[in-house]
Order: structure tokens, then C-alpha cells, then sequence
């Protein structure tokens, strides 16, 4: 996966092994010249990273650029303790990334009984950033932060993952229940009324039967808790409402 | 469409799943059943701490101009909780010994504990010490409708007999048969 990327992958043993292999090829010159370059480079990165730690942590924008930078010259910061962790030492993203992480977790865990385990981005976002305004006041997170952190969740097993539902919206799914299409179609149209739908909008704005329409409703409902029933529905009697496309002020 | 808390006529901060028109509906699914009934039960004792109401009655449902219309209702979205439900609320309430079926063997009102007969009986034993009432015989009416206010101010009788039985069982009170009724001795705990 990650072996051998970042600076951790140039540690001296392997570097005098491959320059070993080169010599034959290369004048002696050309290979101290190399070497030589290679611990300017380090030293000059080392000092960018000390330098600019803070920076990265709480400005949104410059950590954006930073890791555009890395990734094009194929260093990955991300990388925890253990795996290229040159990077992680000189700047701790890597506990950086897994703290964000571990507040994602938490709130998609604390929001799971109302919303069936999938959340809005936004309000994740906003949820995640309460949490942290304790401690990091001056940082602010966004949401390609989050998704980033998602993705080293991802070995968990349990199902952490982004969804674009379309619209521009994106929603985080924390349980192993996959939704189906259906269902994200669902939530799309839930989102445009503030969480509120009926089987007559997904027939006359997405042409489904109202079989298919029942079917999916009712499946959110009874077997994967993601949506509520309203039984005083003024206009339609029986209404549904979804609490992840709903907004919720606390 | 944003859900937020509001605050009632009588001061009361509703919160925001009280906006949600969804939260008056009893709802199919049980995990999510289990979740929302936690949150009426704890806004229903809250609020009845807050009013000072021990009942709740099934008919609190059945017949605007109640007590608990706040609660009950939420006008700003047109819902109101339907007696199956508060009925069904009434026996989580009881099964998780947070209310009593008041009188009992019956299923339309219960007493509620938003303080629990132990708490109330140290509630009940302070007061008695604070006001130097100690070791002088007490009818139930004079405890639950004094003079001055107090905090056992209107409490039902059958509360205030649960709380006194559990401090006679730490030697802390003693029930007394009085002329018209029944009284009471507290002692030093």
C-alpha cells in the first residue's frame, strides 16, 4: 500500500545498496553528487515541515496546497506512525488525521439511532467542528478534510464512506448496509424538501411505479431505520421524513 | 426548514426533535421507536419538573386546555401526540419504574417520578429537619399543603406514602394512625 513512500523510504542502508548497484553505470562523481543532493532536500523539507507544522494544522488553505505539493512529488503525509514515518514525526499529521478521525466516528456513532447511520456531510462537518472547538480553536475543518480522514477509516471494516447522492451532496454512510440506488435517489429528493417525502414525488418527478416507490419508502423505514414516519400528514395522510437530509440546529 | 429548540409561554426549552412532525407519530420501526421514546420520556419528566405536575392522564391527550398542552401539542407545525401513543409512553414510563399507575389497576393515569420516592424521601426528611419539625407528629395534609411553600408543596398522597415508607425502613420515620387520617413522626436520621 503505502511502503517505501515518503522520506522514510530513503534511509541510508537502501540508498547505499542502490547506489552500489548504479556505481557501475555512473562515474563516482555523479553518484556523490547525488547523495549530496538528496541531504539538501531532506534538510530543506525537515525545516519546511517544523516551519510550517502550525500553519498546516489550522489554516484550511495552505494544508490544501501542502498536500496537492505532496502528492506530486509522491510523498505521503497521511502515512501514520509506523508507515513512512519521517513525515508523520516532523509534522504529526498522521495523529493529526487520526484525531479527526476518531471525532468522525464519534459523531456518526452518536447520531446513528436517529438517522439509520448515514449523515450529511454538512452537518457532519458542523458536528465535527463543535467537538473541536475546545481544544483547537484556531483550526478550522473542511470538508476535504473529512473526506480524506474517511478514506483512512476505510480499513476499519465498517463501512465509513462518502456518497454523492447528487445535487452537489454528498452523505457519509457509517454502517455496512450498502444503499442501494434506489434509496439514494430517495434521499436526494429528501433533501430538497428538508428531509420530507412521499411516494407521488418519486413517481412524478423520477417516473417510478408507486409500487417501487412504496417499496423503497417502506424498506427505509422498517428494515434500515432511515427514515421516520408522520402519520398526520396534512395533505397526503402518510409522509416520511429523513433525518439525515433534515436540519437540525443542536 | 431548520429544527430548533423553542422556548414555551412558561419558560420551557423544547427541543429540537419537538419541531420534527415525525416525533408525534408512534413509529414502526422498533429501533427507532426505542430511541424516540427515550426522548419523550425524558422531555416528559423535564417538563413535569419544571410545571411541578406529578399526573399524566391519557385524556391530557384526548382534550386540549390541559397542562401538558405544550408538550403535547406543537401548534407551529400543526401535530399533537394521539392517545395510543401517550399510552403507550405511560407503560415504557412505568415498565422502566419512572411512573406508577395511579390508582392502581388501571391504564389512563400515571404518577409521575421525575424525582424518585428515595429521592423524595430525603427531600422529605431535610425539610423536616430544616423547619425543626422533628419527632412531632405530622398529618399527610399539613406536608403536602403547608402554610409556607415547600418543596413537597402538592404532593400526591400516595408519593408522599411511598417516600415516608422508605425512610421508616432506615428508622427515619413512622407512620401514625391520627384521628381523620393518617400522620407521621420523623426522627433524627
Amino acid at each position: 500500500m503505502h511502503r517505501g513512500v515518503g522520506l522514510a523510504a530513503f534511509d541510508r542502508e537502501q540508498v547505499s545498496q542502490r547506489f552500489a548497484e548504479l556505481s557501475s553505470e555512473l562515474s563516482k562523481t555523479q553518484v556523490d553528487h547525488l547523495q549530496s543532493q538528496l541531504t539538501q532536500f531532506r534538510t530543506a523539507l525537515s525545516h519546511f515541515a517544523t516551519t510550517h507544522r502550525d500553519s498546516i494544522r489550522s489554516d484550511p488553505a495552505f494544508r490544501h496546497a501542502f498536500q496537492k505539493m505532496c502528492l506530486s512529488i509522491g510523498v505521503d503525509p497521511l502515512a501514520g506512525p509506523r508507515k513512512g514515518g519521517w513525515w508523520a514525526e516532523m509534522l504529526g499529521m498522521g495523529d493529526w488525521q487520526y484525531e479527526l478521525g476518531v471525532q468522525i466516528v464519534d459523531v456518526c456513532v452518536s447520531t446513528r439511532e436517529r438517522n439509520g447511520g448515514v449523515i450529511e456531510m454538512g452537518e457532519l462537518v458542523c458536528m465535527v467542528s463543535k467537538l473541536r472547538n475546545g481544544e483547537d480553536a484556531s483550526g478550522v475543518i473542511t470538508e476535504e478534510d473529512v473526506i480524506r480522514s474517511i478514506k483512512t477509516l476505510q480499513p476499519l471494516g465498517a463501512g465509513y464512506e462518502v456518497l454523492d447522492v447528487g445535487g452537489g451532496k454528498k452523505m457519509v454512510r457509517s454502517v455496512v448496509k450498502e444503499l442501494d440506488a434506489d434509496q439514494a435517489v430517495v434521499l436526494a429528493e429528501a433533501q430538497v424538501e428538508g428531509g420530507w417525502i412521499v411516494e407521488a414525488i418519486l413517481e412524478n418527478r423520477r417516473g417510478w411505479t408507486r409500487d417501487r416507490a412504496r417499496a423503497a419508502l417502506e424498506n427505509m423505514l422498517l428494515r434500515d431505520g432511515l427514515c421516520w414516519l408522520d402519520s398526520q400528514d396534512e395533505h397526503y395522510g402518510r409522509a416520511y421524513w429523513v433525518p439525515s437530509a433534515m436540519h437540525w440546529d443542536e | 426548514m431548520a429544527l430548533s429548540t423553542h422556548s414555551t409561554p412558561s419558560g420551557f426549552l423544547l427541543p429540537s426533535v419537538h419541531s420534527a412532525p415525525p416525533f408525534f407519530t408512534e413509529q414502526p420501526n422498533p429501533n427507532t421507536q426505542a430511541h424516540l421514546t427515550e426522548q419523550w420520556i425524558r422531555l416528559i419528566l423535564t417538563y413535569a419538573r419544571h410545571r411541578r405536575l406529578f399526573v399524566l392522564r391519557v385524556e391530557d391527550a384526548e382534550v386540549p386546555g390541559g397542562h401538558w398542552d405544550e408538550i403535547l401539542r406543537n401548534e407551529r407545525i400543526n401535530r399533537r401526540i394521539l392517545p395510543p401513543y401517550l399510552s403507550s409512553l405511560m407503560a415504557a414510563m412505568v415498565a422502566k419504574n419512572l411512573a406508577v399507575y395511579d390508582p392502581p389497576k388501571q391504564t389512563r393515569a400515571v404518577l409521575l417520578y421525575w424525582r424518585l420516592p428515595e429521592e423524595w424521601a430525603d427531600v422529605l426528611h431535610s425539610w423536616a429537619t430544616a423547619t425543626g419539625q422533628l419527632n412531632t407528629i405530622l398529618t399527610f395534609y399539613e406536608i403536602s399543603d403547608p402554610p409556607i411553600p415547600s418543596p413537597l408543596s402538592d404532593i400526591p398522597i400516595p408519593l408522599l406514602r411511598r417516600a415516608i415508607t422508605v425512610l421508616s425502613r432506615s428508622n427515619r420515620a413512622q407512620i401514625i394512625g391520627v384521628a381523620d387520617g393518617e400522620g407521621v413522626r420523623f426522627f433524627v436520621g
